[in-house]
């Protein structure tokens, strides 16, 4: 994908314009549970994706950014039980939270700078798991187990931020707007140095690129994407806990990027729809156990038979339907690497 | 032939001195001390494995010598970071080409002049009127991809990707220009392209370049070094090698 073409504008459009029709079809539980929902984690799995399809850099680290966004607003929440010493109003706790998130993103690019594919994958699910850890043992600023509840969030035109409406339309413009930072921010200089980085970081440098830098920013990019999709979820889930940005939590927001495809933006949200859909009715079906093992075999034929996820399984279908051949862009990175070993 | 240049009283551009670079128990390169001054051409020749790549990737910074010096225009840059020793004006090819092959043509040369230039790191798209994408236009007509700038690298021809590589070695206008293996699978109807791309390149460039094609070599050398085992055997100009019984004996039963 070189550059949006008008018709791809043109059916971005209609997508949001549907999206924002979406409240006058769908019950409340339907926009909350299921398309709030697939938007405010689809947010940190887009974080997730940009670093993996631009700069192919895999990060687990990225639902532990989300949570100290979480963690942030939280702990500065006006409305926070038990209510801390730093409270403040929502307009000056929410920029304050995705700040600590864009910085704590910086700080995971800092610490990986110079690892790759597998060595990058256990750094930052060490650092996921540590810092769970670390949440969960803290009493006098994470509270602990229990983390902090009441987050609900600010009132918008007197509304209440739970209220179906207002929850769902600030999920969508956030995640709209995200959306469109990637798609913009890909085609800029820096964009493309980080498309120059994943096919080759030996030839970016030796063309005079600081590659440590380039990632550095990549990953404060993505945690400032996923600290925006970090509050909304704390909001959605009227507080947080240190479980909720557990083992778990990271696997399933990789579940949601691979299920939905790692080769486009849009991946991101596809799979954290699926994913939301499953989870609400499969585990009502036939159980919650049940549920991570369906969601596991999901996962796992999606691996094994479209790499490049839904997303992936839509293109080729296009492409067959237009009678060109495609290969899965994750074998295609694969090749590069390659490549970039040998001189 | 190069035309007849005195570089002799040129400026020293490129000072190796005792450099070596170990891989484990490996000498991919050793001892080597050599001087290459502004506007020398140098041709490295070599049997394979003789540690001709290993030293552009002492020199570039990829692969930094364990032991020795280099210096640039009169600037240590042995332990020099890349991207730093690019920016004060090397520019290399790769022996099996090293592009951004999910990016097209346009943006490849681009992002070579573009790292070369102030302001690099910038979150405003070029528009079509950047003078980055215009000079990025300019090297593909010179390295003749201009028919191809939007068509991504993993779909062009591996003679074209060979253009390419030089394009974004020139992109940073660079003082020292090193080319490892240029002529590698070109075809015929390739090469004399190359030939002459080389012989035009500017009189104060310096460039080292290694190459197994005795005609694409010795047609552009003012001097040439003959390394193997991570030695360098013969230091001699182009007239002298061909009869050089060291260099007989290294090409002997191996063709290339
Ligand atoms: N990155 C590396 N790691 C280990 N060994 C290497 C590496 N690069 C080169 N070598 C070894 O160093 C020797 C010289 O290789 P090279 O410089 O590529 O030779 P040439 O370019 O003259 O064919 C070879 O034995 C090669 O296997
Ligand atoms: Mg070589």
């Amino acid at each position: 994908m070189i550059m949006m073409s008008t018709r791809q504008w043109a059916l971005t459009g209609l997508g949001v314009a549907i999206l924002m029709v979406l409240p006058l079809l769908l019950h409340n539980f339907w926009l909350v549970n299921i398309m709030g929902r697939a938007m405010v984690y689809g947010v940190v799995a887009l974080s997730l994706t940009f670093l993996a399809h631009y700069g192919g850099f895999i990060s687990l680290a990225q639902t532990m950014v989300a949570g100290i966004a979480g963690y942030a607003v939280a702990m500065m929440a006006p409305t926070a039980i038990p209510l801390s010493t730093m409270a403040m109003p929502y307009a000056l706790a929410i920029p304050l939270a995705v700040l600590a998130a864009t910085l704590a993103g910086a700080l995971v690019g800092l610490i990986a700078v110079n690892t790759r594919e597998i060595y990058l994958l256990m750094i930052t699910l060490a650092l996921a798991v540590g810092f769970s850890l670390f949440a969960q043992s803290n009493i006098t600023w994470f509270r602990g187990y229990e983390g902090i509840r009441n987050i609900v969030g600010p009132e918008v035109f007197g509304l209440p931020f739970r209220t179906p409406m207002v929850f769902y339309y600030s999920a969508l413009i956030v995640a709209v707007l995200m959306y469109l930072l990637v798609l913009y921010v890909v085609r800029t200089p820096f964009g493309l140095v980080l498309q120059a980085i994943r096919d080759s970081n030996r030839r970016t440098a030796a063309i005079g690129f600081n590659v440590a830098l380039h990632r550095i920013a990549a990953f404060a990019l993505a945690g400032f994407i996923a600290g925006w999709g970090g509050v909304l979820i704390t909001f959605y889930n009227i507080g947080i806990t240190p479980s909720s940005i557990g083992l778990w939590a990271t696997v399933a927001v990789l579940i949601m990027a691979v299920i939905g495809g790692l080769g486009h933006p849009l991946g991101a949200f596809i799979g954290a729809l699926i994913y939301a859909l499953m989870d609400t009715f499969a585990s009502t079906i036939i159980g919650h156990d049940r549920f991570n093992t369906l969601i596991g075999l999901v996962f796992l034929s999606i691996v094994l038979l479209s790499p490049d996820g839904v997303w992936g399984i839509g293109e080729r279908l296009k492409a067959t339907l237009q009678g060109k051949g495609s290969k899965p862009a994750v074998e295609e990175a694969a090749g590069n690497e390659t490549a970039d070993r040998g001189s | 032939m190069a035309e007849p240049f005195d570089f002799s009283q040129a400026p020293e551009a490129l000072v190796l001195t005792g450099v070596s670079r170990r891989f484990g128990a490996l000498k991919a390169v050793s001892d080597v001390t050599l001087t290459i001054r502004q506007g020398e051409r140098r041709a490295i020749l070599g049997p394979n494995g003789a540690g001709k790549t290993t030293l552009f990737n002492t020199i570039c910074g990829d692969y930094p010598p364990t032991a020795g010096q280099i210096t640039f225009f009169g600037t240590d840059i042995t332990r020099l970071r890349v991207h730093r020793r690019a920016r004060l004006g090397i520019g290399r090819t790769y022996q099996s080409s090293l592009l951004f092959s999910g990016l097209s043509v346009l943006e490849n040369l681009y992002l070579a002049v573009r790292a070369a230039s102030a302001g690099r790191f910038s979150l405003r798209k070029a528009g079509p009127a950047d003078p980055d994408v215009a000079r990025a236009r300019e090297l593909a007509g010179r390295v003749r991809v201009s028919g191809f700038l939007d068509t991504r690298i993993d779909a062009i021809s591996h003679g074209q990707r060979r253009q390419v590589e030089i394009g974004m070695a020139l992109a940073g206008n660079p003082k020292l220009l090193m080319l490892d293996e240029p002529a590698a699978g070109l075809s015929a109807a390739e090469r004399p392209e190359l030939i002459a791309l080389l012989a035009g390149l500017p009189r104060e460039l310096t460039l080292v370049l290694i190459e197994h094609d005795m005609d694409v070599a010795l047609s552009n050398a003012d001097m040439v070094t003959v390394m193997k085992d991570g030695l360098v055997v013969v230091e001699a100009p182009p007239a002298q090698i061909a009869d050089d019984p060291v260099v007989q004996s290294i090409y002997l039963g191996d063709p290339h």
